[in-house]
């Protein structure tokens, strides 16, 4: 990832974050929000390749965790492995279809929310958030849906590097 | 395919990514809130806070906009609601003003003193939510500096219950709202004075759970709070229950209660300031 990339990246997660905490929660659609840092995070991971995803997710987790009264570094840690496997994923197919992302995203909006309850079953707290199978199928829709917009957006900042290939036709996203 | 040394470097990058979450984690369970964590959570909020703050004041014809557009089909009804609904709380008004005379007038042949100091409060704008679906959380910009301490309770200007502080920087705090999953505040039925908790589910409802099982509820009944607990002033309304489900014989009733506040609508709040809210809980406690 070039500098240029690395900057746009922090200042789109910067966004995501303000975007997240500030605007989203007024445009909730069947009560639910989309996830835009752990969305920017699994399109770096796509567009990148798994570390800079995973890197992307530690930081947007950290941002999240930081303004919620859930144990700190839960957040960061499902962010991350969630953003890591989308890119991780992404090594197995070779296609340039905007479904891919799509279906990437979409598992890992599926299974962060699964791993960010068990961890915190595993550390034994005890008022958990709901677990309700409902919210995280739609939130993952609703993650898939600005998928169309951040994607392409993203992509379109790639800033490739002197022996670097253009982040979004790389199949290999390393 | 990535070369060797970029794949050993990812795995090494993601090794340390993964021990600094644990240790994290770790630390942040182990800790007192005092500790160095929770202090970080403080002054990131205080960093936050007037960033989103300035976002919030920019979107907010946007937001506006979007719920006037989704209320647009039913504003027409909601109006002649609202009249409806004025013109009998007039009628109760001047009922309620003869009731009060009459009361004083006890009070005063009792020579009766009750403990009902006026509140005192500071008044906060809201500048950011909750940044999941987990949580039903608001951010406001008021903290430590203005007087707030963890677990006040926060109303609307009205007086409705909104929540109660959970962490608290120097310019900004963040309230749990009364329907987070992890809220439970002490409330009673007005009509019945019976007690109870009423719990958070994550949904535009609330949960009340009487003390007793028997206790009387009825489908309009007035929830406020019972200001046992020492954390929230008693008298506060909270909602008016929505629908009592039957359960089997040896289940409790679900019974359902409908908050007063549209928290969706909320752009200003005021967070009711006592002496020392958190050495009430610690107290209990202990």
């Amino acid at each position: 990832m070039s500098r240029k990339r690395q900057v746009f990246v922090a200042g789109a997660l910067a966004l995501a974050f303000l975007l997240q905490i500030a605007v989203l929660p007024q445009f909730k659609l069947l009560g639910v929000q989309p996830d835009l840092l752990l969305v920017v995070a699994a399109v770096v991971a796509i567009q990148d390749g798994p570390l800079e995803g995973a890197v992307t997710g530690f930081c947007g987790g950290m941002l999240q965790d930081m303004v919620s009264p859930l144990v700190m570094g839960v957040g960061t840690l499902t962010k991350m492995v969630a953003a890591y496997l989308a890119g991780a994923l992404k090594g197995f197919f070779v296609t340039y279809s905007i479904l891919l992302p799509v279906l990437l995203v979409f598992l890992a909006s599926m299974a962060e929310p699964v791993m960010h309850q068990a961890v915190l079953i595993m550390l034994g707290q005890e008022k958990l958030p709901p677990f309700q199978v409902s919210v995280i199928f739609a939130s993952a829709l609703y993650n898939v849906l600005v998928v169309f917009v951040v994607y392409p957006l993203m992509g379109r900042f790639s800033f490739p590097g002197k022996d670097e290939s253009f982040g979004l036709l790389k199949a290999g996203g390393g | 395919m990535p070369s060797a040394p970029r794949a050993n470097r990812s795995r090494v990058v993601l090794i340390v990514l993964v021990i600094v979450c644990v240790a994290v984690v770790t630390l942040y369970v182990r800790e007192s809130d005092q500790g160095p964590l929770h202090k970080i959570q403080d002054v990131f909020l205080d960093i936050v806070s007037p960033i989103s703050s300035g976002f919030a004041k920019l979107l907010r014809p946007i937001k506006d906009g979007f719920i006037n557009l989704f209320h647009l089909p039913t504003l027409s009804r909601e109006n002649a609601e609202l009249r409806r609904e004025v013109a009998d709380l007039k009628r109760k008004q001047a009922g309620a003003q003869e009731l009060e005379a009459e009361v004083e007038e006890l009070k005063e042949l009792l020579n009766w003193s009750g403990e009902n100091p006026e509140m005192e409060n500071v008044g906060a704008d809201i500048i950011g939510q909750s940044p999941d679906n987990w949580q039903r959380l608001m951010i406001v910009n008021a903290g430590s500096s203005s007087g707030v301490k963890k677990y006040m309770s926060v109303v609307t200007r009205e007086g409705l219950l909104v929540g109660r502080i959970i962490s608290v920087g120097s310019r900004s705090s963040v309230v749990q709202l009364i329907t987070d999953s992890r809220s439970g505040v002490g409330a009673r039925n007005q009509r019945s004075r019976e007690t109870g908790v009423v719990e958070g589910r994550n949904e535009r409802v609330t949960r009340f759970v009487p003390m007793s099982d028997e206790a009387d509820m009825k489908v309009g009944d007035i929830v406020e709070t019972s200001g046992l607990g020492g954390t929230c002033p008693p008298d506060i309304p909270m909602g008016t229950i929505s629908k009592i489900e039957k359960r089997e014989k040896g289940f409790t009733r679900m019974i359902e209660v409908e908050p007063y506040v549209e928290f969706s609508k909320l752009d200003k709040v005021l967070v009711i300031i006592m002496p020392e809210p958190e050495s009430v809980i610690l107290k209990e406690a202990q």
